[in-house]
C-alpha cells in the first residue's frame, strides 16, 4: 500500500475541541429510514404525544433499526421529505418539542457485572432495540452484523479508530472523552464475538487520544492499541484490515468470513450506552468544521435541522457556498440546510463563498495515470470513466468498477478534474 | 424542505476537495523546466557564430544564411515555436467552440519544438557534404520551426486531439512529417553509409566495433569519438575538445534541448522531483536503462575496444538526453499504468539502439518514440495484477 495518497488534514482546531452539548431542537425533523436495509414505517401518528427514546419507526424484517424520537413532544405531521444525504424521498416524523424532557425507560440498564451472565440473544437484541447502525456512515444495522452464522469463528475484533475523513474529528473525540466507555463498548462486542483478540487501530497523529486508549485498554485481556500512520483510505474497513492484519478482503465476500469484524469507534460507544445505560441512539457527536467561526464537535440530537447548528454557531447562512455532511471526500452536499441530523451525520462541514478559491474547470484528460496509481483497490477509474461516458455499463463491470470503495482519490488527485469517482459510482450495480 | 439561506447551495458529487495539481500547474512546471533549458543553452551558445566565417567561406550552400550567434538562433526559435503554438491556439478557441484554452500546453509544445529542432553546423562540415546544413541556422531554421509548430498543433494537436486521446507524439510527428522529403537521406542505411562523392554521408557504422583509433567510416577520419568530436565540438574553437566534456557538458551541434546533457539531467530530475506522482519518470528510466544495456549487447556483439564512446553516443546524444525527459514522458501518447511505462520505456531504448545501429538514423529515437507511441493502446490494455482482495 505503498502508493496511498496522503491527504493534508484539517483538524488542529476542532480535535482539540471538547464534545459540546447541542439544545435540543424546537422541531425535531427524524427520518424514518436511516439504516440500510428493510425500509421501517411509522409507529406513531399525527397528535401523538412521544417521549424522549420512544420509539416511533420500525420494521419486522429482520435487517432493520428502530427509530426513536430524541425528544419529548407532539407528532405534527409525518410527511415525506427529500434527503440529500439519501439522494431519495423518505418520510420524516416532525415532533415539536414541548421542553418536559419526559423520558420512556424501556431499555432496562445491564450492570457491568451482570454482562457476563448476560445472553448474545439478549445483547444482540437491546443493540437492535436501541437502534445502532453503524456510525461510520454505513448505517447497516449492527445487531445483524454481530449476529454470526454459528459456525463462523471471529479470531480478530478491529475497532476502527482511523477516522480517515481530513475534516471530522468526532471519533477523536470520543476516543479521548469517552475512552472508558469505549472499552466498556469493546466487552460487549467481545462477548457477543466469543472473545477474539480486540484491536484498537487508530492514527499516530491522534496524539491525545492515543495515550487514552492505551490507558484505558492496558488491563483488558487479549487488546492491543495499534496507533501507526494510517492515510485517509484505510478508514475504510478492507483498506485498514490489510494495514493492519495485512491481508486483503475478496470483493463480494464480507470481513466476518475471513475471521475479522471492523466496528466503527462511535458504534461502540452507542453499544455501550444502549447496554449499560439503556439509552437508544438519539443522539450521536457531529463535527462542525470548514468555514465556520469555530470548529468543534456537537453532541446533537437525531432530527437537529442543520440550520439550526449554523445558526447558532454563528455560521453566515448568505455566505454559504455549500455544506458537506458525512466527510468532504465522501459525504454528501447538501441540497438545503434544512435537512436534519441523521445516525449517519459524522460531520457538517461548511465552505463559505467569501473563502472559495477559483476552482479548476474540468478539463481533457492528460493521461497522466494518476488515479490508476492513487486507487488504493487497484482499480482503472479514467477506464471505467470512458466506458461510462459511452454508455458501456458492461465494460465498466468487467473493469471491475464493483470493487470501488466510493473514497473519492481517483477526483481528488486528477488534474484535469474530471469526476472519475461519480463516473465510477454510476458504473457500480 | 426550503433552504434558509438565500442563496442557492453548491451540490456537486463527492469528492468536494481536490488536490491542489492541476493541469495548469504541471504545464507550469515543464514550461519553466524548458525555459531554463532554452536560457541557459542560448548563454552557452552566445558565443558562437553560426555559422563561422571559415564555414561561410568554406561552404558554397551556406553563402545565403544570415550569420548569427548561434544562441540567439535558438531564442528566436522558441519565440517562433511558441508564438505560432498559441497563436493557433487562442485562435482555434474562438473560431472553434469547443475547443479548449491552453496556452500553458501550446507554449510547452511551442518550446519543445524549438528545443527538438537541430542546430548548429557541425565543425566537421566540409563543402561538399551533401548534409543541408543550411538548415540547422537561419533563417531556414527559423522556417522550419515555424511550419513544424504549424503542422504540430494544427494536425497533431488539435485535429489529433478531435478522436479523443492522441496517438503521436506531436512535436515528433510533426518534425518527421516536415522532414520527410529528406528521408532518403535520413532513414535509408544506404545514403548513410556512402560515400561523400557518391552522394552519401559517410556517417561511421554503430553495426560494427567501435575504437577509438580505428577507422570506421570515411568521414573525419579517425574513429567513432573523432567522429563525435567532429560533429559536437565548438566550430570556431581551434581546439577539437574532449569527448566526454561534450557530450555531458555542452555540444555545439544538435537538438538544442539537449545540448548539455547534465543541464537535462538536472532540471528533468529537478521536473519530476515538483511532481513525481504526475510525471511519467518510469519512461524515462527505463528508456535509459535499456539503452545502456543495449549499448552494451552491441557493444559485446560487435567486439569494442571502446564501449564508453558507444554509451556516451547513445545515452547522451541530444535527441536521446532530450527525448528522455521531455518528449517520451508526454502523458497523452505513453501508457497510465506503473507497468506500461516500464514496458514503453523499455521497448523507446530498445528501438532506438536499433535504429541508431542498423539504419545509421543517429536521431532515431524520434522514429522510434512515434512506433512506439502507435503501441501505447496495446499497452494500456495489459493489466499487471488484479484490483484489491482478487486473485
Amino acid at each position: 500500500m505503498a502508493n496511498l495518497v496522503v491527504i493534508k488534514e484539517q483538524k488542529d482546531i476542532a480535535r482539540k475541541t471538547p464534545i459540546e452539548d447541542f439544545p435540543d431542537p424546537k422541531i425535531a425533523v427524524v427520518l424514518v429510514n436511516q439504516q440500510t436495509g428493510a425500509a421501517n414505517t411509522p409507529i406513531v401518528s399525527v397528535g401523538d404525544i412521544v417521549s424522549i427514546g420512544q420509539k416511533i419507526a420500525d420494521s419486522k424484517q429482520r435487517v432493520s433499526a428502530p427509530v426513536h424520537s430524541p425528544i419529548s413532544g407532539k407528532v405534527l405531521k409525518i410527511e415525506n421529505v427529500f434527503n440529500s444525504c439519501f439522494g431519495y424521498e423518505t418520510e420524516a416524523i416532525f415532533i415539536e418539542n414541548d421542553g418536559k424532557k419526559t423520558k420512556e425507560k424501556n431499555l432496562t440498564p445491564i450492570s457491568e457485572s451482570e454482562l457476563a451472565k448476560t445472553t448474545n440473544e439478549v445483547l444482540l437484541k437491546r443493540i437492535h432495540d436501541a437502534g445502532i447502525i453503524g456510525l461510520g456512515g454505513a448505517g447497516f444495522p449492527t445487531s445483524v452484523k454481530l449476529s454470526l452464522p454459528a459456525d463462523k469463528k471471529i479470531a480478530t475484533l478491529i475497532v476502527n479508530g482511523a477516522e480517515g475523513e481530513p475534516y471530522d474529528t468526532a471519533d477523536e473525540r470520543l476516543m479521548i472523552e469517552k475512552t472508558k466507555n469505549l472499552a466498556r463498548g469493546v466487552r460487549v462486542v467481545r462477548q457477543i464475538l466469543g472473545n477474539p483478540k480486540v484491536i484498537i487501530a487508530t492514527k499516530d497523529s491522534k496524539v491525545e487520544a492515543v495515550p487514552k486508549l492505551h490507558e484505558a485498554f492496558s488491563q483488558e485481556p487479549n487488546t492491543e492499541v495499534i496507533a501507526k500512520h494510517l492515510t485517509y483510505q484505510q478508514g475504510d474497513a478492507s483498506i485498514l484490515q490489510k494495514a493492519i492484519l495485512d491481508y486483503e478482503t475478496p470483493p463480494g465476500k464480507r470481513s466476518y468470513e475471513m475471521g475479522t469484524i471492523v466496528q466503527n469507534v462511535a458504534t461502540i460507544n452507542a453499544i455501550a450506552n444502549a447496554v449499560f445505560e439503556g439509552e437508544p441512539l438519539i443522539s450521536r457527536v457531529t463535527t462542525l468544521n470548514g468555514d465556520v467561526p469555530e470548529p468543534k464537535n456537537l453532541l446533537v440530537k437525531i432530527g437537529t435541522p442543520i440550520s439550526d447548528i449554523l445558526k447558532q454557531n454563528n455560521v453566515d447562512l448568505n455566505d454559504i457556498s455549500s455544506v458537506v455532511v458525512g466527510g468532504v471526500l465522501m459525504g454528501q452536499a447538501l441540497q438545503t440546510i434544512n435537512d436534519p441530523i441523521t445516525k449517519r451525520t459524522s460531520s457538517i462541514i461548511v465552505f463559505a463563498k467569501s473563502k472559495a478559491k477559483k476552482g479548476q474547470p474540468t478539463t481533457a484528460c492528460i493521461h497522466c495515470g494518476r488515479c490508476i496509481t492513487a486507487c488504493p483497490v487497484r482499480l482503472h477509474p479514467i477506464a471505467i470513466h470512458n466506458a461510462v461516458t459511452k454508455g458501456d455499463f458492461e465494460k465498466a463491470e468487467k473493469l471491475w468498477a464493483n470493487d470501488c470503495i466510493a473514497c473519492g482519490t481517483c477526483s481528488y488527485v486528477c488534474p484535469s478534474k474530471i469526476t472519475l469517482a461519480a463516473s465510477v459510482k454510476m458504473a457500480r450495480k | 424542505m426550503s433552504n434558509e439561506s438565500s442563496n442557492e447551495l453548491v451540490v456537486n458529487p463527492a469528492p468536494h476537495i481536490t488536490s491542489t495539481m492541476s493541469k495548469t500547474r504541471i504545464m507550469q512546471y515543464t514550461f519553466a523546466a524548458l525555459l531554463v533549458i532554452t536560457i541557459v543553452t542560448s548563454i552557452l551558445w552566445i558565443s558562437v557564430s553560426c555559422p563561422t566565417d571559415s564555414q561561410l567561406d568554406s561552404y558554397p550552400t551556406l553563402s545565403n544564411v544570415w550569420q548569427m550567434p548561434l544562441g540567439l538562433i535558438l531564442l528566436f526559435n522558441a519565440l517562433i515555436a511558441m508564438g505560432v503554438a498559441v497563436g493557433i491556439d487562442v485562435l482555434f478557441n474562438k473560431v472553434v467552440s469547443d475547443s479548449e484554452l491552453n496556452i500553458w500546453s501550446s507554449a510547452v509544445f511551442g518550446l519543445i519544438v524549438a528545443l527538438s529542432y537541430s542546430l548548429g553546423v557541425p565543425a566537421m562540415a566540409m563543402g561538399a557534404d551533401p548534409i543541408p546544413v543550411a538548415n540547422f541556422t537561419a533563417p531556414n531554421a527559423f522556417l522550419f520551426v515555424a511550419l513544424i509548430a504549424l503542422i504540430g498543433q494544427v494536425v497533431f494537436k488539435k485535429v489529433q486531439g478531435i478522436g479523443g486521446r492522441k496517438l503521436v507524439n506531436p512535436a515528433a510527428a510533426a518534425k518527421l512529417l516536415i522532414l520527410l522529403p529528406m528521408l532518403g537521406s535520413m532513414l535509408l542505411p544506404s545514403e548513410h553509409f556512402a560515400s561523400f562523392e557518391a552522394g552519401g554521408l559517410a556517417m561511421p557504422r554503430l553495426a560494427g566495433p567501435i575504437a577509438a583509433t580505428e577507422i570506421i567510416g570515411s568521414n573525419g577520419g579517425g574513429g567513432f569519438g573523432d567522429y563525435l568530436i567532429g560533429c559536437f565540438a565548438n566550430p570556431s574553437s581551434m581546439e577539437a575538445g574532449n569527448l566526454n566534456s561534450l557530450m555531458l557538458f555542452n555540444k555545439f551541434h544538435g537538438w538544442p534541448g539537449g545540448a548539455s546533457s547534465l543541464l537535462v539531467i538536472i532540471v528533468g530530475i529537478a521536473l519530476f522531483a515538483l511532481g513525481y506522482k504526475y510525471f511519467k519518470w518510469k519512461v524515462t528510466a527505463s528508456y535509459f536503462v535499456s539503452i545502456a544495456i543495449m549499448s552494451v549487447l552491441m557493444s559485446t556483439i560487435y567486439a569494442d575496444a571502446d564501449l564508453l564512446t558507444r554509451l556516451l553516443f547513445t545515452l547522451f546524444i541530444g535527441s536521446s538526453i532530450f527525448l528522455g525527459f521531455f518528449m517520451a514522458t508526454d502523458p497523452a501518447t505513453t501508457p497510465f499504468s506503473g507497468t506500461g511505462q516500464l514496458i514503453f520505456g523499455v521497448g523507446l531504448g530498445i528501438l532506438t539502439v536499433l535504429i541508431q545501429t542498423y539504419m545509421n538514423f543517429f536521431g532515431g529515437s524520434i522514429l522510434a518514440l512515434i512506433i512506439m507511441n502507435l503501441t501505447v493502446p496495446f499497452i494500456d490494455r495489459i493489466r499487471i495484477g488484479k484490483p484489491f482482495g482478487r486473485k
